[in-house]
């Protein structure tokens, strides 16, 4: 095996990702904890407790409302089945956060439910009898109704493939339409929706801004509270172990289910065009209503009670530097998926060129970035610079670094590509998958060297692949919060930033318009690709 | 190119942070509007730029920790004396905050020289006129909180909310631990709901009938009183009226927005003209007029929606140093999750 400069970078870049891994386990023979015993059992079980009903519930949740969909716009013609077949994946540009900024406007004493019975109704105590959705509960339908569209997505996608075939053969043993869904296109499909099922847990687990903001103890905002408010590092490490061990299950089940899903795909002998069956009446209004419902429930109503707030109190929409946040967001943006796109490249060349145990294993760790919640990273990342400035630099006799890696864009955009470094290797991994080995060993025969393949042959098949995991970065820079909230410099804030401070300080309707504004921007960056995440034709 | 780009960005970024200027740097967890005015017009009085970093104060405090004596930081600014408070016992804070110019204007149980209370609020109790007799109220303390004759009456936050944890650290100051962990059981006891939503949330729950009686700062009140939240709002909380406890004996617990000298400042004197300009009778009115806190100051009257509708004559708790707010944080927290304070 020879060392080249595509084996030398793809191991850099993946042992600095898996940097805060190590950290955060390296810490775990520190004794720091000066908390009492009796209050550590309290809330652990709480913690655990409560990470794993919210778990169960959003998976739950976001399985009917996911797979549900996705079947009725896959194998129905109905009213705007079309219409629906995009706007269901509109719910990603409203994150979480929002969701629960909405609901508690919309559902509180006073709130907007209220306004709206005593303008048609008069005056009358309507705040008994509003339901209130805060709490556990409120965090459930957040999460649920943001993060739904992974399981949407997938699913519908395994589901076009499909074959008419099984389908007809459901038919013949004359299955009822249920029973054909149940007993064989819901099976197919099972590796599709189990990945997009261990997506939507990993975000639940690493959910940071709708926990906060409802103060439910999960496990992650309890080492987040451990580790920053009461500095008991041995107690928020205890916590990550847990937090771990639930990730990593699901990561090994996600890993599974892809590569199982791999098979079905790719049967393509027999394969026959699905027929899409013609609703009417009764049904074609069923379908229409529940599709609309997860429409309007998962977008609408937090695009519309944002937009009402801003309407309402006009006076926040002049407070705000709108285009400052703007060029900050952006500016994130397009650094951190130019660098994400970059160093995926090379590494997933890198990986290609030197096929090497070593490379792989740690490829297939740093990959787990995206499991780890964006806070711990954060404050990960705070821990290992600070050490590494007090116990490496200056004993070299250096200046401090801590200025160039805290509270600096340098630093934010390098937690960014930890977190979402998996996004990047993967999506570029796929399109790879699509190029044959063959087609390098013809380049090197005509006498292509590495980087001329790559650039002149690799570059131009991928560019699809490439623009998808730019916009999927770019949507999750936009709406990512606790990295962010921890790291950026002085006098920078984000939409993001500004809309999470605001609704701290109990001022949720100044909340609003930065709320409103991030909607708009990742609802603009959905339409534009909307074609590449529904690749509705096989290759 | 790549790596071009790369190494100007961190040369920019040292340069950037070497870089002599005139100008003081804020750890801010407090996100008024009215703040941010106040330090523009700090700047053009004295030329010093204000640069802020706004943050949860949990995550702020960290990051101050973390960088240690390197941190950018010359103030902290948060809304409970008992953060820094919780910040100084962390060894992460400075004295210097001496100048008569402040010791002058702030009473001694209200600042340390590491940190001074900038704006005052108090924690008290809010009661549905229809359904809370003044027999019931009458010499009402927050000892009489755990009264039975409060069952399930009662709505007040969770036990992970600061103004609660400082409340009960005054508590525990003043009675004692034991005493205080049969108290929050009583509260416990006597809550209409598990708890849940911010102070506002309470003082609602109260116009709406959920409960007789809540404990929320008081500013929240006068805040739903301007209407800046809306006419609903506004409505609702004329439904509800403030009560002042403990006025026969200690006083009404107070708190206070803070400003704390971070150890290792890189601009000292820039920090303490700051603290000083907010403590100016000018900043003050600033204070009470937007974010309807009581001043800090004698000499500034509290907002006209304050005075009228909470009253103005009550008796303030002088005698509890804030200072105890932080050393009995980790003892409150304790006795209120032993008592099942959610």
């Amino acid at each position: 095996m020879r060392i080249n400069f595509w084996y030398i970078s793809s191991f850099v870049i993946s042992l600095f990702v898996i940097i805060p891994i190590i950290t955060v386990f390296s810490s775990f023979f520190d004794n720091t904890s000066n908390y009492f015993q009796v209050l550590k059992d309290t809330f652990l079980m709480e913690y655990i407790f409560n990470s794993l009903i919210l778990l169960v519930s959003v998976l739950i949740l976001t399985f009917f409302i996911g797979t549900g969909s996705a079947y009725l716009v896959s194998f129905f013609n109905f009213p705007f089945s079309n219409f629906f077949k995009w706007a269901l994946i509109l719910s990603f540009a409203v994150p979480p956060y929002i969701y629960a900024y909405s609901l508690t406007a919309f559902f509180e004493n006073y709130g907007t439910a209220y306004t709206i019975l005593k303008n048609l109704f008069g005056e009358g105590n309507y705040n008994q009898i509003i339901p209130k959705f805060d709490g556990l509960l409120g965090v459930v339908l957040s999460i649920s109704f943001s993060l739904y569209a992974y399981v949407y997505i997938l699913a519908r996608a395994s589901f076009l493939y499909q074959s008419q075939n099984i389908i007809d053969l459901g038919k013949n043993l004359g299955f009822t339409k249920f029973k054909a869904f149940y007993s064989i296109i819901l099976p197919a499909a099972r590796p599709a929706i189990v990945a997009g099922l261990s997506l939507v847990a990993m975000e639940t687990l690493a959910e940071f801004g709708a926990v906060d903001f409802f103060s439910i103890n999960t496990l992650t905002t309890g080492i987040y509270n451990s580790w920053i408010a009461f500095d008991d590092l041995a107690f928020a490490n205890q916590l990550s172990f847990f937090l771990l061990l639930f990730i990593f299950a699901l990561f090994i089940l996600e890993n599974l289910s892809r590569k199982n899903a791999k098979y079905h795909f790719n049967t393509k002998a027999g394969f026959k065009q699905k027929q899409k069956i013609q609703l009417s009446g009764k049904k074609a209004f069923l379908a229409f209503s529940f599709c609309f419902l997860v429409f309007f429930l998962s977008f609408l109503f937090p695009l519309s009670q944002m937009m009402y707030w801003t309407i309402k109190f006009p006076e926040n929409l002049f407070d705000l530097k709108i285009l400052d946040l703007l060029m900050n967001t952006l500016y994130l943006v397009i650094l951190s998926s130019l660098l994400l796109i970059i160093f995926g490249l090379i590494s997933n060349y890198g990986n290609r060129v030197n096929k090497n145990k070593t490379l792989n294993i740690l490829s297939t760790l740093s990959i787990s970035g995206y499991a780890i919640p964006g806070v711990i990273l954060a404050v990960a990342f705070i821990t290992f610079i600070a050490w590494f400035d007090d116990s490496v630099i200056k004993n070299l006799g250096f200046v401090s670094i801590k200025k160039v890696f805290i509270g600096s864009i340098l630093g934010l955009v390098l937690v960014y590509f930890i977190r979402f470094y998996s996004l990047a290797y993967n999506g570029i991994k796929s399109g790879y998958e699509k190029i044959n080995i063959s087609v390098d060993e013809s380049s090197y025969l005509l006498g292509y060297s590495k980087r001329k393949t790559f650039m002149n042959i690799h570059i131009p098949f991928l560019r699809n692949s490439l623009l998808f995991v730019g916009i999927l970065v770019s949507l999750e820079i936009i709406r990512e919060l606790p990295i962010t909230l921890i790291l950026r410099p002085f006098n920078f804030e984000t939409f993001a930033t500004t809309a999470y401070i605001s609704a701290s300080e109990d001022l949720l309707e100044a909340a609003a318009v930065p709320s409103l504004f991030l909607i708009l921007i990742a609802t603009f960056f959905i339409i534009v690709t909307s074609k590449y995440i529904l690749r509705d034709n096989n290759d | 190119m790549r790596k071009i780009s790369i190494i100007t960005l961190i040369f920019s970024v040292i340069a950037s942070s070497l870089a002599i200027a005139n100008e003081v740097n804020v750890f801010n967890a407090r996100h008024y509007k009215a703040d941010s005015e106040l330090y523009s017009k700090f700047t053009n009085m004295t030329g010093i730029k204000v640069n802020l970093i706004n943050g949860k104060s949990g995550a702020l405090e960290k990051r101050i920790i973390s960088e240690g004596a390197d941190s950018s930081a010359d103030l902290y600014i948060t809304a409970d004396a008992g953060r820094c408070g919780a910040m100084d016992a962390k060894g992460a804070l400075q004295g210097g905050l001496t100048s008569a110019a402040i010791k002058d204007a702030v009473p001694k149980s209200f600042r340390t020289n590491k940190w001074v209370g900038i704006a005052k609020r108090a924690r008290i109790i809010y009661y549905s006129p229809e359904r809370v007799t003044g027999a019931e109220l009458s010499g009402m303390t927050y000892e009489g909180l755990a009264d039975p004759k409060w069952k399930g009456r009662l709505v007040i936050r969770k036990s992970s909310n600061i103004y609660n944890k400082s409340l009960v650290a005054s508590l525990i100051k003043n009675n004692g631990k034991a005493a205080t962990a049969a108290w929050a059981e009583g509260v416990v006891a006597n809550m209409a709901r598990t708890p849940t939503g911010n102070d506002r949330a309470q003082i609602m729950a109260v116009a709406a009938g959920e409960a007789d009686i809540a404990v929320a700062n008081t500013y929240y009140l006068a805040l739903m009183l301007s209407g800046k939240k809306g006419a609903e709002q506004q409505e609702a909380a004329k439904k509800v009226k403030a009560f002042f406890p403990n006025q026969n004996d200690r006083g009404t617990h107070m708190n206070v927005s803070c400003a704390a000298l971070v150890k290792g400042a890189p601009n000292k004197a820039n920090a303490v003209k700051l603290v000083e300009f907010l403590l100016t009778p000018e900043s003050q009115e600033h204070f009470t007029n937007n974010t309807f806190e009581f001043p800090m100051i004698d000499g500034v009257s509290p907002s006209p929606l304050v005075v009228n509708n909470l009253g103005l004559d009550f008796k303030q708790d002088m005698k509890t140093k804030l200072a105890s707010y932080g050393k009995n944080q980790a003892a409150a927290v304790e006795v209120m999750t032993a008592a099942g304070w959610k």
